[in-house]
């Protein structure tokens, strides 16, 4: 008995042993760090450190990051950046407010107006007008959009801003993908309309059922799974032509918000899935497979083709195809822009800086030091700080050629995307205020992705040989940039955050239910029309006139805000 | 028992079929139990990209450390590690005897408010205030951004005690009669004579325990969020996991790059790597619910 | 062969005197310390219980927040969709908890007649690990295994019970059984160390006094183990009756898809759709308050129950 406990006290303090002089190592680190920082110090002021709650899912990175010490070296302040794990954002913002304690810069989310309403932010109106690079960074119709019921600005809004000409060379939002293969094949036919392409999808499949290997391909599949059910119901807004507003269409002419889940365009789509799941073009296990299987199949190159956003899927089966080198057999995806008749002007991509009112990066009541906050801000605008944090350090993560471009050799690319790498030299700082497009130099992207050199070089030869073929040099060419959407756009900011504490929140969250169960059901079913009736039936249970007449209002207010800033 | 086996010499028809049915049964068990351990053991040591395209089993295709390196090297996993190891051990050894201590009052059948008590603790089980009025009662006592929040709350939990007292219900009641009419008070016939015959159901609660608070995160994220020196170590590896996760969908780096860890793969890593510690200690509590005790004294 | 556990004799209707509380003295302390603990850490949070008469808001709190009296009760019992969840909810609790006692009491008891004490261990140690697995990956080998190319359907067809693969996460009649197996792949290893502590504490000269007698080993468990776990079985039973409103929602939701919605969705799920991630604390709470009524009215009838039939009761 007695040797066993001693067996066990032994074990103890051998799990132990490693932990506390790993915390003794630590500490000594962190003596030293402080060493370097008062070296650093001699000339300039003391480094500050705010603490950030950001309620989405993100990249935590390191203390000691590299590339943040440097930015607070330059600018005297660094932000540690906590994320959301685990709980909804309502759910984590309303602990929050119900403790009345907050880190000194948050962005709630769709929660973000909860902490308005507690009173946790302060106005930044002042600051604005203090620091000139926050000032320049939205218009002033921008700024009053952001104002609350007391006419004060409490967050600023981060993403999306374009900063000179717009470098977009990748399509990050909706369309429908074909493999590369495919193109090839029918020698990169010309493709608009949702029945061509999937004649193409069935004429391929049926001269090649199989890829190199004998697997067998699969034409056509669905990810439906919870929160990315947008994959089957997103498509029929913009196979009709309208840009991607969530919920609703906007007709131009009468400016009247349409449900478009219930028109005969959208019944056209699902009619289309219907015969391919009975033609067997449609993928059986569509309608219940999870996000890894859906995954795992497009990364095997068996999937033809898909509806899909980019942000979904490109990067994870992007790296599986090219490691397991089916780009040499075509396998690699390439958006186009379908629409339901040849007569209809393909709203897939735009240029456009749409800015989300409904969430931002604001400063708490608890922040000591809001102004220094502010500060901090306006120098991450700078465009060496914003270099320094998304393309990193020159000489180690880029080199400049003599044109003064900027450029990534194979083993930075991959570096950047190395997790370990990332949190222990890179720091985006990627939810404060940033913007796309190019650099004040007039020659550089202000992110590497953006960048026309960096990013050819990066694409397999399938997708080359299709970029030729169309004669594009990116995939927006495929798409073709298309004329932004009115002052309104997009309507999703306000039906996102949209809850049930009015009746049309109630009836949007109920629609929601009712997609989920019916537009699968449509798609399997039998009798296509009887079960489109029933689903018609029950959806009109959900009085889904309570959700249109909400957001034609915010539609109406929308039209009515811009109106004072034309000309 | 092995004591008792050399008299059993008879062995009856039905036997034979019994050793051939549990065999089997057994058998079976341990091969669908066990296989999603091995498959998440491949995982974890296979390329994460790799693994993307499925059809992985018990060996890996690709094999790596990188999903290892890359849960290791995360910075704070170290204070992590240290207060779950102390979270543990503290909140273990405090919960087994404050549920044994209370048990015990509960099974003395002589105590006045048996039933009430009894009555009190079984409906904590089934009611909850949520997850609000709670936070706000930690804050109240001061308990939020501390590190003793992991220990206090769950103190006393009334499964746990049930399950202590249901076993002390089964000690004959002759043993402690004899004890009190020697004159042993309470204390006394709890530690000498209760004590050290419910060593099973102790060790058993003890494990229940430790692996609630080996396992914890939440309570970290929702009452020390700002408090990086309280951090436990699931709550590390779950920050990784949306890190790789985000990182995965991130707009920024959509490009063809090849990061080889995804989240699927570094799950994996970091699911072996809790388990690892667990499996290590578990021979030493094992030996109280497999081996039996022999309860000769009882008769006594 | 004395039988340890002889039925004791029933402690006499105990009169609360001067006398009685002086020799209980020590009990007392210990107990009101306990009472005060609970009191604190259990029963002060149920403030919270008035969210489901109010339209809670955070920032005004409990006592600022307006009340509106039963709507959220009446919201919810309304709603067809409720309705059905708690159809859902109780089916799979129930389902559940029969299969997952059931297979939990017959590993231990088969466990415990493995004579290698190696073997025993090794078995045991291997079954109780799938308890470390989060579901995500439980339910992800689960998908792996019941796909249209895993291995399940490979052997139908291979069989030819089928002639073409099986979407098992389609049919909404499959969805409870899905749920109950990946329950008890699961927890049937971790679930069954309760028992097997309980059948350590059987006196081994019952078996000897069993087996002079001519009790094969079915006899042997049939007469000894199981009477011997019993009021572990009963205590255990009688708990997680009263949990059987608290289903869970994650394996749903891992498990589930639009074709099972109907089937899929627990009162833990509803509540996430329709309280939490609506910033709608009082639906939830609501919800909640009607959860504990009902696990304390089931508390009360089995237990009464458990009384009437003289089987170990939980008070």
């Amino acid at each position: 008995m007695k040797r066993k406990l001693t067996v066990m006290a032994l074990v103890f303090a051998m799990l132990l042993a490693p932990v506390l002089s790993a915390c003794n190592n630590g500490g000594g680190g962190k003596e030293s760090g402080s060493k370097s920082n008062s070296a650093g110090k001699d000339g300039k002021q003391e480094i500050t450190e705010f603490t950030a709650f950001l309620a989405v899912p993100g990249s935590e990175v390191n203390d000691d990051n590299e590339v943040k010490q440097i930015i607070a070296e330059k600018t005297g302040y660094k932000i540690k950046e906590t994320w959301l794990t685990g709980q909804t954002e309502t759910e984590a913002i309303g602990t929050m407010i119900a403790g009345d304690e907050y880190p000194d810069i948050i962005d709630g989310g769709v929660a973000t107006k909860n902490l308005y309403e507690a009173g946790a932010l302060v106005p930044l109106d002042d600051y604005i007008e203090k620091y000139p690079n926050i000032k320049n960074f939205l218009n002033e119709e921008q700024w009053d959009s952001l104002r609350q019921d007391d006419g004060k600005i409490y967050w600023i809004q981060q993403f999306g801003n374009i900063k000179g000409e717009d470098k977009t060379t990748t399509q990050t939002m909706g369309a429908f993908w074909i493999q590369a293969r495919v193109l090839e094949w029918a020698d990169y036919p010309e493709i608009v309309t949702l029945d061509q392409y999937f004649q193409l999808l069935e004429d391929y499949n049926k001269a090649n059922p199989t890829m190199e290997d004998g697997t067998k391909n699969i034409p056509y599949t669905i990810l439906c799974e919870g929160t990315k059910f947008f994959c089957l119901t997103g498509a029929p807004l913009e196979l009709a032509g309208y840009p991607n507003e969530g919920s609703v269409y906007v007709d131009e002419e009468t400016l009247k918000a349409v449900d478009y889940n219930t028109t005969d365009m959208t019944k056209r789509y699902y009619k289309k899935l219907n015969d391919g799941y009975k033609s067997g073009l449609v993928d059986p296990e569509s309608f219940t497979q999870t996000y890894d299987e859906y995954i795992a199949k497009l990364s095997s190159g068996r999937v033809l083709g898909m509806h899909d956003q980019g942000w979904n899927f490109s990067n994870s089966v992007n790296a599986a195809l090219t490691q397991a080198g089916l780009d040499k057999q075509g396998c690699d995806y390439i958006p186009i822009g379908l629409v339901f008749d040849e007569d209809i002007h393909n709203r897939w991509f735009t240029r456009q800086y749409t800015i989300n009112t409904a969430s931002g990066i604001g400063i708490t009541k608890d922040c000591k030091d809001p102004d220094g906050v502010m500060k901090f801000m306006n120098d991450l605008l700078d465009q060496e700080i914003h270099d320094l944090r998304f393309w990193g350090v020159k000489g180690v993560d880029y080199d400049v050629n003599e044109k003064g471009e900027y450029f990534r050799t194979k083993e930075q690319r991959f570096e950047s995307t190395n997790t370990s790498y990332r949190a222990t030299h890179l720091c985006p700082y990627s939810w404060m205020p940033q913007y796309e497009g190019t650099s004040d130099d007039g020659i550089n992207a202000n992110k590497p992705s953006d960048q026309p050199g960096e990013f050819y070089d990066g694409l397999n030869d399938d997708i080359k040989r299709a970029f030729d073929a169309y004669g594009a040099k990116t995939y927006i060419d495929l798409l073709g940039v298309n004329e932004p959407a009115g002052p309104w756009y997009p309507l999703w900011t306000y039906s996102n955050a949209i809850t049930t504490s009015t009746p049309g929140g109630i009836a949007f969250t109920k629609m929601d239910e009712v997609f989920h169960e019916y537009m699968p059901k449509v798609c399997i079913a039998d009798d296509f029309e009887a079960m489109w009736d029933e689903f018609l039936k029950t959806y009109e249970e959900c009085n889904p006139q309570d959700f249109l007449d909400e957001i034609q209002a915010i539609l109406d207010k929308r039209i009515e805000d811009h109106k004072q800033y034309e000309n | 028992m092995s004591t008792s086996r050399t008299k059993i010499k008879k062995i009856y028809p039905g036997d034979v079929a019994f050793r051939i049915f549990n065999t089997l049964f057994l058998t079976i068990f341990v091969i669908i139990t066990l296989y999603p351990i091995l498959n998440t053991l491949a995982i974890s040591f296979n390329d994460g990209t790799d693994a993307l395209r499925g059809g992985i089993h018990i060996v890996p295709r690709v094999f790596t450390t990188k999903n290892y390196q890359t849960v290791l090297q995360r910075q704070a996993l170290k204070t992590g590690a240290f207060i779950t190891v102390s979270r543990t051990v503290l909140g273990t050894v405090f919960a087994l005897f404050a549920n044994a201590v209370l048990a015990f009052i509960v099974s003395r059948k002589e105590f006045v408010f048996r039933k009430q008590l009894t009555v009190f603790w079984i409906i904590t089980m089934y009611v909850n205030g949520g997850l609000i009025p709670t936070f706000l009662l930690y804050r109240k006592l001061n308990l939020t951004g501390t590190f003793w929040v992991y220990v206090i709350p769950g103190l006393v939990g009334a499964f746990n005690m049930l399950v202590i007292r249901t076993y002390m219900n089964g000690i004959p009641d002759s043993l402690e009669e004899s004890a009190m009419l020697d004159g042993a008070g309470y204390t006394r016939i709890f530690w000498t004579i209760i004590s050290p015959l419910c060593k099973p159901v102790y060790a058993t609660v003890a494990l229940f325990v430790a692996v609630y608070q080996w396992n914890s995160w939440f309570d970290a994220m929702l009452y020390n969020r700002l408090r990086p020196e309280y951090t436990t170590l699931q709550y590390e590896l779950m920050k990784l996991l949306s890190s790789v996760m985000n990182q995965n969908t991130n707009v920024e780096s959509l490009k063809n790059v090849q990061d080889t860890v995804t989240p699927t793969s570094v799950r994996a890593a970091a699911t072996i790597i809790t388990i690892l510690p667990i499996v290590c200690l578990y021979p030493f509590l094992q030996r109280y619910f497999v081996t039996g005790l022999t309860l000769g004294s009882v008769k006594a | 062969m004395a039988i340890a556990k002889a039925e004791k004799p029933l402690p006499k209707k105990k009169k609360i005197t001067a006398k009685t509380l002086k020799s209980q003295r020590a009990l007392l302390i210990a107990a009101a310390i306990f009472v005060i603990y609970g009191i604190v850490f259990y029963y002060v949070p149920l403030v919270g219980w008035l969210m489901a008469f109010q339209d809670y808001s955070p920032r005004l709190g409990f006592l600022g927040s307006e009340f509106i009296g039963i709507d959220k009760f009446k919201f919810l019992f309304s709603d067809k969709t409720f309705l059905r969840v708690i159809r859902n909810t109780l089916a799979m609790g129930v389902l559940n908890l029969v299969t997952s006692t059931f297979m939990a009491i017959l590993f231990a008891i088969l466990l415990n007649e493995v004579r290698n004490t190696r073997a025993k261990k090794v078995v045991q140690t291997v079954s109780y690990l799938p308890h470390f697995l989060s579901w995500i990956i439980v339910t992800g080998i689960l998908h792996d295994v019941l796909a249209s190319g895993g291995i399940v359907n490979e052997l139908l067809l291979k069989f030819g019970w089928v002639d073409k693969p099986v979407n098992f996460f389609a049919k909404p009649e499959w969805f409870w059984g899905l749920v109950a197996f990946s329950n008890v792949w699961k927890e049937t290893g971790w679930n069954a160390i309760i028992y097997l502590a309980a059948i350590t504490s059987i006196d081994p000269s019952l078996y000897e006094a069993a087996a002079i007698d001519g009790a094969g080993r079915w006899q042997r468990i049939k007469n000894v183990t199981l009477p011997g776990i019993r009021p572990t079985i009963m205590i255990l039973l009688l708990l997680s009756i009263g949990n059987v409103l608290n289903a869970g929602f994650e394996v749903q939701y891992l498990l589930g898809n639009g074709l099972v919605q109907s089937v899929s969705q627990t009162i833990d799920i509803y509540v996430l759709r329709w309280g939490i991630s609506q910033n709608d604390y009082s639906l939830g709470t609501a919800a909640g308050l009607f959860k504990s009524f009902v696990s304390i009215v089931l508390i009360v009838i089995v237990n009464q129950l458990a009384r009437h039939y003289g089987e170990e009761r939980l008070y």
